[in-house]
């Protein structure tokens, strides 16, 4: 299959799926059964395409289709294979999750098809903004995520669910409006520098002439960049939608949000990121990040202490793991932007592992509330080891990937000589464990409320966690070269090396100044050892 | 040059309409005054697509007669005309302050858009109508930002958008058709979506104040 067929694959796959199951549900006679074998067909062939495209992006390089509308290079595949993987596991933990609801009479099965059609327009639209190389549709896309997902967070019809909906909307829009204004500064700028007007539109020609653009001007689009797409990513002190929207949505929904939703207003960032030192350099924008970031992993923090809900305790651990990945970006040089792309992968897997696992929490305990949920070893031991290994594996232990991104970002940190933020660092990473620990110890010891009944939800509910974990126990343990090999690549299309264009495949590895300097003095005491002997 | 007077002139009408829906107590009355501002709207880009001989401005202003003059402000009557009768909720802040934080907004625009220089907007004199646009955004933001009813906080939001749309031509009018119809959809499906999590909330809740919709903190 040609690469330009599998993009365009991708794209409409999730959008057909998305039209189908709204078709369903005007249906009179929609069931749930046809509903979710849709689903399952929509997310399986969109995994199997997206998968076949990144392997094929990593055997020979960018893709470009639709005259220049639509790229993929290497940095964009790996959030193309994040959001894929996640969607696949969150749609199919959907089906075990949702078909508990419609059995308890939460929600009717009209509700469950349009909840199918809005996840998969949802999916749509994000892998519309991972995949557009045209600057106003990648705003558009970013905006219409928020409209695609609305009504998934408002879908309980509650006064809570409903309130969520509210802020979740109108913060977002008027967000990224300001997106719009950096956007529109940026565009209008390059197509006066550019030769060709027309192709101002086009991030990948934008790159091109990014020397030539105006200082001051490229200054206040980024600020209004940040601000805008900022607000999607959930950075401090934009980020007042993210807890309402995380803890009101459906769980499965809940996980998706977190672990694609924000990754992409981070990718759309970065883009910029890239365009815009061409212009100025990092400086300017760095320490906008390390700023935003450390104020993000800072109050974060503070939340996750004292938060006794865990699906709000786990969106402020995503206000802050995105705080993460922009200081990663703000310390800087190949290995910030490595750690910064290493942590997408690592903490989409264990958000989506932790929200899936609050999910059965929510079926099980019909609470939230973390001083209610006790006794889970004896109530749900399968789950109770999912949650144990996930939280300690968000909160940074080894062997599980997290630690290895964080482990990187402290080294950008060291290798860039911020030693004193990094110091402070370590100190609100202990702090995020320690409120970790004590979460999984009061939630799996202690007495089950006596209404509880033992037994887990079923192997659909449990499945999609276990495989999750199992691939973040790989990304801590053995990482396949061909994921290094692709995130160096990205990290490289960050750095804008001079071998960003070459497939990810055949791309130089990274090599940092100490190891170069180790291997040198290790060759100069093996001369010396060698001149003596003689 | 007597073209560019007249786009200043209807800019700054822009902000005076702006106010009157930031202002206007009824949602009848905004709905109307928020089509009237799209009209002038409408006519402002016309007058750029003939200063700047660009053709494409004249579809736009035809995508946004369709969209904003005709069906947004519909959208919005039609949710609401069963309650349009009742006064808005929520503390409303003193119309002089509106006036005198309207007229902070568009002196600081000013010094922002003094710094931009772009040669579109120099040759052709339209600095007002950019130090307007800009403006007219932040007007939107002031509105959402001290309004308590949540519906206000949607005509913020339009306002805002239509501060939005003029930057866009104004700056950006070479841009591809497709993407103009983009953004305009994308605007027009954010009002359906916003209505309609007001109106729920209108029907469950029964209050339209975001003083009441407290329930989710910390």
């Amino acid at each position: 299959m040609s690469n330009t067929f599998l993009i365009y694959l991708v794209l409409v796959v999730p959008l057909c799926t998305s039209l189908v199951e709204f078709a369903l549900g005007r249906a009179n006679d929609s069931d749930t059964r046809r509903a979710t074998k849709v689903n399952v067909i929509g997310i399986s062939v969109l995994l199997l395409a997206a998968l076949k495209l990144v392997a094929q992006i990593y055997d020979d390089g960018a893709v470009v289709a639709a005259g220049n509308w639509l790229l993929l290079d290497s940095l964009g595949a790996i959030f193309l294979g994040v959001t894929a993987v996640l969607a696949f596991l969150t749609g199919l933990y959907s089906v075990g999750y949702m078909r508990n609801e419609v059995g308890h009479g939460e929600i009717s099965i009209n509700t469950l098809c349009n909840y199918y059609g809005f996840f998969h327009l949802f999916i749509f639209t994000m892998l519309l903004s991972i995949t557009t190389n045209n600057l106003i549709l990648m705003w558009a896309a970013i905006e219409s995520t928020t409209l695609a997902s609305t009504f998934l967070v408002g879908i309980y019809r509650q006064r809570s669910s409903l309130e969520a909906a509210w802020k979740y909307v109108i913060i977002c829009t008027v967000g990224v409006a300001f997106g719009l204004y950096g956007t529109i500064l940026i565009f209008s700028n390059a197509s006066v520098v550019m030769p060709n007007p027309e192709d101002a539109i086009f991030c990948s020609e934008v790159l091109k002439y990014s020397d030539k653009l105006d200082p001051s001007l490229v200054r206040l689009a980024f600020v209004f960049i940040v601000i805008g797409f900022g607000t999607k990513m959930g950075l401090f002190p934009m980020h007042a939608w993210l807890p309402d929207a995380h803890s009101e949505a459906p769980s499965p929904t809940s996980a998706l949000l977190s672990a694609v939703l924000l990754k992409c207003a981070f990718l759309v960032i970065l883009r910029y990121y890239i365009v815009i030192q061409g212009t100025i350099g990092v400086t300017f924008m760095q320490n906008i990040f390390l700023l935003l970031g450390f104020l993000s992993i800072f109050v974060a923090a503070l939340f996750i202490v004292i938060q006794h809900d865990i699906k709000r305790k786990l969106a402020y651990h995503s206000v802050q793991n995105m705080g993460l990945i922009a200081v990663g970006i703000g310390f800087g040089g190949p290995i910030g932007a490595l750690a910064a792309l290493m942590h997408v992968i690592n903490h989409s897997l264990a958000k989506g592992l932790l929200f899936c696992v609050s999910g059965n929490i929510l079926l099980k305990y019909g609470t939230r509330d973390m001083h209610v949920v006790r006794g889970m070893l004896k109530v749900m031991p399968v789950t109770a080891l999912f949650l144990t290994c996930g939280a300690l594996g968000l909160g940074g232990m080894p062997p599980f990937n997290v630690f290895v991104s964080e482990f990187l970002v402290v080294m950008a940190g060291i290798n860039s000589h911020n030693i004193l933020l990094t110091v402070l660092l370590l100190a609100i990473l202990v702090l995020v464990l320690s409120a970790l620990v004590n979460l999984v110890s009061t939630t799996i010891f202690g007495q089950a409320p006596p209404q509880v009944d033992k037994g887990e939800l079923g192997w659909l509910t449990l499945a999609p966690t276990g495989v999750l974990l199992i691939l973040m126990l790989m990304m801590g343990t053995y990482i396949p070269k061909p994921v290094t090999n692709m995130l160096t690549a990205a990290s490289r299309i960050v750095m804008r090396d001079a071998s960003a264009s070459v497939a990810a495949r055949d791309v130089p590895e990274i090599v940092l100044k100490w190891t170069e300097d180790a291997q040198k003095s290790v060759k100069i005491s093996a001369l010396d050892t060698a001149r003596q002997e003689k | 040059m007597q073209n560019v007077s007249i786009i200043n002139f209807l800019s700054g009408l822009l902000v005076i309409t702006s106010l009157m829906v930031v202002i206007s107590k009824k949602t009848a009355t905004s709905v109307l005054l928020y089509a009237a501002q799209s009209f002038v709207l409408v006519l402002v880009f016309l007058a750029i697509g003939k200063v700047l001989v660009s053709p494409e401005l004249y579809t736009w202003g035809v995508t946004a007669l369709i969209t904003k003059v005709i069906l947004v402000p519909y959208i919005i009557y039609r949710s609401f005309d069963k309650f349009d009768s009742s006064p808005i909720e929520g503390t409303i802040i003193q119309p002089k302050l509106v006036v005198a934080i309207t007229a902070v907004i568009v002196v600081l625009s000013y010094f922002v858009v003094n710094n931009i220089h772009l040669n579109v907007i120099e040759e052709n004199h339209l600095k007002p109508a950019l130090t307007v646009s800009l403006g007219h955004f932040m007007i939107g933001l002031t509105c959402i930002i001290t309004q308590r009813n949540i519906l206000k906080q949607v005509f913020g939001y339009c306002i805002m958008e239509n501060g939005a749309h003029l930057t866009l031509a104004l700056l950006a009018n070479k841009a591809p058709h497709l993407v103009e119809i983009g953004i305009t959809t994308d605007a027009v499906f954010a009002v359906i979506i916003m209505t309609y999590v007001v109106r729920r909330i209108y029907e469950s809740v029964h209050t339209l104040d975001a003083n009441d919709l407290t329930t989710l903190k910390g």
